[in-house]
């Protein structure tokens, strides 16, 4: 069947449909920067990983697929640190070189199975100009780069695109670049407390009282997950994680 | 680089440690294979010495000279041969440069490779062993006499007890723990004579000295070694090269500025 093409078409957009469909109901991952560096928070199963000294990624998806893309990146990003410096670890190059063609490729090898996963990469720079923020689709189309308008430098990453949209809208008009980590942290959470409600089937941004409602009831259902790739501290390994007592700290703030 | 393209086939990955994941990609030599001894008769490869650590009241302190030697040339005076290998962990080496630095190398990357992967730390145990397995891996070099490497390893892990941990290790691999000192290279036995001295008669244990006599203990340590053994740099009165000091303690890893091992030199030892 696959002979026709426009088969192979119908093949291709059914899959898409099937993915999306699967990947709806994850809980949707928020990337923004603060004064100190970039912060990412999520709520629920672990989803944020450290890829190297630099480079964090936060995914949506299925368990298995997720952790053979996270080591299929922790193994190049090692190898090229290893065998050159850490210095030529380039976030780019893994994800437009490497990871793409295999997602393109997985996902139009109708026989074969596609990787269930929508990936957000984050590369603190030496400086805030040079961050990097890249989305990486299960067809391996590849979104985000080095945001150049001010307060721009966030990216989201949602279940459905609705609810990406509607996250990025909210930060577009929220979110300031050199703000404090609990600021950022209350921006972070109620940019997921967004996406994660379905507010974008409302359609507009809820009222303030209201996100603080459906926070708590988002909330009911996991514990928050935060890190930060940290630009100021001088060891070579940016990526924190943040510690129950930061996160009871800064939830409380 | 070829091999980027497939770098998805990675069934039993989680098994696979860094050394191994580098030999796959053809990026460190075969483990464990004796080399035929082919080398020049008057070859002589670069090497350094002396190294040695002991626990004290924070945590451990390592101490190393700064000469690296090939035969009796002097090649650097200002070789560092104690190496933070991550947050809690320092180890020192003796013997050839070339490899310590190298092996150095990996070890850093396997704990990173470790905790990235397996998204927890790699435990004391874990880690003494890798050491012990990148030895025995370079084994072949070692019996060629041209790869040998004799290295301390010093962590500090607050949960445990107890918390300063320190090993010395043979060419060949074996990981022997050291209760309260070790040292190794062409001028530990001096160095051991010392340490033993101090511990047993001097006026306090050597785990409960404070930094500064820690300091002043290893100084004098290392000055006698370089007395007896031309391998050895010691202290270099005239170019003012000190050791390298590094200690392990609760708050991770600190190097000893060079003005305040100048400044106790001055004061206690010269």
């Amino acid at each position: 069947m696959i002979e026709e093409p426009y088969r192979w078409v119908e093949a291709i957009a059914n899959r898409r449909e099937y993915i999306e469909t699967q990947l709806a109901s994850g809980s949707p991952i928020v990337a923004l920067s603060y004064a100190g560096g970039i912060l990412l928070l999520t709520v629920g199963r672990q989803k944020l990983f450290e890829i190297y000294d630099r480079i964090a990624l936060g995914a949506i998806g299925h368990p298995g697929d997720i952790e053979r893309l996270r080591m299929a990146a922790i193994e190049l990003a090692s190898t090229e640190g290893f065998t050159r410096s850490a210095a030529d670890v380039s976030l780019r190059r893994l994800a437009y070189y490497s990871l793409s063609p295999v997602m393109k490729n997985a996902f139009e090898q109708i026989y074969g199975a596609p990787f269930l996963a929508r990936l957000l990469f984050v590369e603190i720079g030496s400086s805030p100009e040079e961050d990097l923020f890249l989305g990486l689709e299960y067809d391996g189309a590849i979104s985000g780069g080095q945001p150049k308008e001010p307060n721009s430098r966030f990216a989201v990453l949602g279940g459905t695109k609705a609810s990406a949209e509607q996250m990025e809208q909210f930060l577009r008009q929220e979110h300031r670049d050199n703000e404090e980590l609990s600021i950022a942290f209350q921006l972070a959470l109620d940019a997921w407390t967004l996406g994660h409600s379905g507010a974008s089937e409302i359609g507009e941004t809820p009222a303030r009282e209201q996100l603080r409602e459906l926070r708590k009831q988002g909330l009911a259902d996991g514990v928050i997950e935060a890190a930060v790739l940290d630009r100021g501290i001088t060891s070579a390994v940016r990526y924190h994680p943040l510690t129950t007592t930061d996160l009871a700290k800064l939830t409380a703030s | 680089m070829e091999s980027r393209m497939q770098p998805l086939e990675l069934g039993a990955s989680g098994l696979e440690d860094f050394p191994a994941l580098l030999r796959r990609h053809g990026l460190l030599s075969p483990a464990g294979q004796p080399r035929p001894a082919e080398l020049p008769k008057d070859f002589k490869p670069t090497e350094s010495t002396t190294i040695l650590a002991f626990k004290f009241a924070d945590g451990v302190l390592v101490a190393g000279d700064r000469r690296a030697t090939s035969g009796n040339t002097v090649v650097y005076d200002r070789a560092d041969k104690v190496l933070e290998i991550d947050r809690q962990s320092i180890m020192a080496i003796a013997g050839v440069p070339a490899t310590a630095w190298e092996m150095a190398r990996v070890l850093e990357h396997s704990f990173q490779f470790f905790r990235r992967t397996q998204l927890q730390e790699m435990s004391v145990d874990g880690k003494v062993r890798a050491l012990s397995k990148l030895l025995r891996d370079n084994f072949g070099f070692a019996l060629q006499g041209i790869g040998v490497v004799v290295p301390i390893f010093a962590t500090f892990d607050a949960k445990a007890s107890p918390a300063a941990r320190l090993y010395f290790y043979d060419a060949m691999g074996a990981q022997f723990e050291a209760t309260d000192f070790a040292a190794t290279g062409s001028g530990s036995p001096g160095v051991r004579g010392i340490l033993y001295y101090e511990n047993t008669w001097g006026k306090k244990p050597l785990q409960k000295l404070d930094t500064d006599d820690a300091v002043v203990v290893a100084l004098r340590a290392l000055d006698t070694a370089s007395e007896a053994d031309t391998a050895t740099g010691g202290i270099d009165r005239h170019a003012k090269i000190f050791p390298i000091m590094k200690m392990v303690s609760a708050g991770g890893i600190s190097t000893l500025p060079e003005e305040k091992i100048a400044e106790l030199f001055r004061k206690r030892v010269a």
